[in-house]
């Protein structure tokens, strides 16, 4: 059986919350909860299903069929309560030190002799809806809510509990998909050196850094609606020792950035937070954003195309139990058409996969229906 | 039945700070409908205490085996002397303290 890595493996770093003995148990606790849930309890959903003897046509019928199983209540209850106790173990952890985790934040941030702040907040954004009206994974207040003025609450939240989600299967940094592109880069186009790289919702910017390392020289913008996650990105970088990364609070369906400036547009796990109406604006602004001869690349969750009905099922847990309103029908989207609609050539839309390089002491978990640490990917070359 | 997009999108504003109080606590209230698993909905509150119980004994026991390997590692604290301890006035107050956010995790579901 896959073990979690223990959280003390977390990367530590200024930004990072200060923990108990008993709040780290709690957080492996969860983790453990997360990998018996997936290891053990899954399987029993499998096993029920296979008794049943029906063969659906999609997951839908999978559902009507599975619905009121046992198996599939009970998993879906340590899922959902343990997404619940993750979330309170880390508003726990944050609530007690939220004035210090600010005052940190705010240290970071300031220009200090030769380094410039490189947080750009605009308090005028109109932040969209469907980012500040979605508790998103059962996060109260979602992305953008503040308790505080200059509040980092919930990005300390999210970063330090993320670890224990994932069951630190995103690496001690949890920037295993910013990896996966970088390996993915690497070794697919080894000669690809951008000048300007933009990250389109960024969050805290976990899967910006290792654009940093693999582009040394380039421009790098990470780019996301919400404050406290900018704030608390933009001081985690610093204290990580990374001084020359822009944050920028702009949406990124209609960033400030010049048409055709860009090399490198990405995103890592947006598009299924992104609205339906918003989603095809997005990949338009990518498509403005980058010169001729520019790469755009989105990391997701796989579409449900291809899979048999029952993984779709699986795969549909968390848009109806996790609070991802838009990822179910994400994943049923047509994507490389979406990217032609955006204006992409069709002969120059492409998908792949990225995988995230593993690291000493962990190894690639079992698949966790959508939490193991490779990603499906629909990118776009730009016209020269 | 789809997610009720009408209560994720319920009026953002109930979760900004109120003018009374300038830095209130965060919300425990979430967003967004909680699903039912089963047919009756003392059972999911039952599985969810279950749960968090689950979850605190394993805490618990971490924290037991920490203690032990120190003291063993140390030489310092022998099981007979576990055994027979009696806290004083002020250490039980502070295991009461303990007692009450113990509670207060065990019980999340409820009142949350």
């Amino acid at each position: 059986m896959h073990h979690p890595l223990p959280w003390h493996h977390i990367a530590h770093h200024d930004m990072l919350v200060e923990t108990t003995h008993d709040e780290r148990a709690r957080l492996d606790t969860i983790a453990h909860l997360n990998v018996f849930a997936a290891q053990r309890l899954a399987p029993t959903v499998k096993i029920a299903f296979e008794r049943k003897g029906v063969t659906p046509i999609d997951r839908h019928e999978v559902r009507q069929a599975m619905e009121r199983d046992p198996a599939f209540r009970a998993w879906s209850l340590v899922r959902r309560n343990t997404m619940e106790m993750r979330q309170k173990t880390g508003r726990d952890i944050v609530g007690r030190q939220r004035e210090s985790l600010r005052d940190k934040a705010d240290r970071l941030n300031a220009a200090d002799g030769s380094k410039q702040s490189r947080l750009h907040l605009d308090p005028s954004l109109d932040v969209p809806r469907y980012v500040s009206g979605v508790d998103q994974h059962l996060m109260q207040g979602g992305y953008t809510a503040e308790w505080l003025d200059r509040d980092v609450s919930n990005a300390a939240n999210y970063d330090a509990g993320m670890f224990a989600t994932v069951g630190g299967s995103a690496g001690p940094h949890n920037d295993a998909a910013g990896r996966a592109l970088c390996e993915w880069l690497r070794r697919e186009f080894p000669a690809f050196v951008p000048s300007r790289v933009v990250d389109l919702g960024c969050g805290l910017g976990h899967n910006t850094l290792p654009l940093r390392q693999l582009f040394p020289a380039a421009e790098i913008i990470a780019i996301d609606v919400a404050a406290p996650m900018l704030r608390y990105g933009h001081a985690r970088a610093r204290a990580l020792g990374v001084n020359d990364i822009d944050f920028r609070q702009e949406d990124a369906t209609r960033t400030q950035l010049a048409a055709h400036s860009a090399d490198l547009v990405f995103s890592t796990m947006v598009l299924h937070e992104t609205s339906h109406e918003a989603l095809p604006r997005l990949l338009q602004e990518s498509h403005r954003l980058l010169r001729g001869g520019g790469l755009c690349i989105h990391l997701e969750q796989p579409p449900y195309r291809g899979l048999n009905p029952f993984e779709q099922f699986m795969r549909d847990w968390d848009g109806r139990y996790n609070n991802e309103p838009f990822w179910s029908a994400l994943h049923e989207s047509d994507l490389r058409q979406m990217m032609t609609k955006a204006g992409f050539s069709e002969e120059l839309v492409f998908e792949t996969r990225c995988v995230a390089p593993t690291w000493q002491a962990s190894k690639p978990s079992e698949e966790d229906f959508g939490r193991a640490p490779a990603w499906y990917a629909v990118g776009a070359w730009q016209a020269v | 039945m789809p997610l009720e997009h009408g209560r994720l999108f319920e009026d953002m504003h109930s979760h900004l700070p109120q003018k009374a109080d300038p830095n209130p606590p965060q919300p425990t209230t979430l967003r967004g409908r909680r699903p039912e698993f089963t047919d009756d909905p003392m059972l999911d509150r039952l599985y969810a205490i279950t749960l968090a119980l689950v979850a605190e004994l394993s805490v618990t026991r971490a924290r037991v085996d920490t203690l032990e390997r120190l003291l063993d590692r140390k030489g310092l604290v022998g099981s007979g002397e576990i055994e027979s301890f009696t806290p004083d006035e002020s250490e039980a107050a502070k295991r009461g303290e303990i007692q009450q956010q113990y509670l207060d995790r065990i019980f999340r579901t409820l009142t949350e």
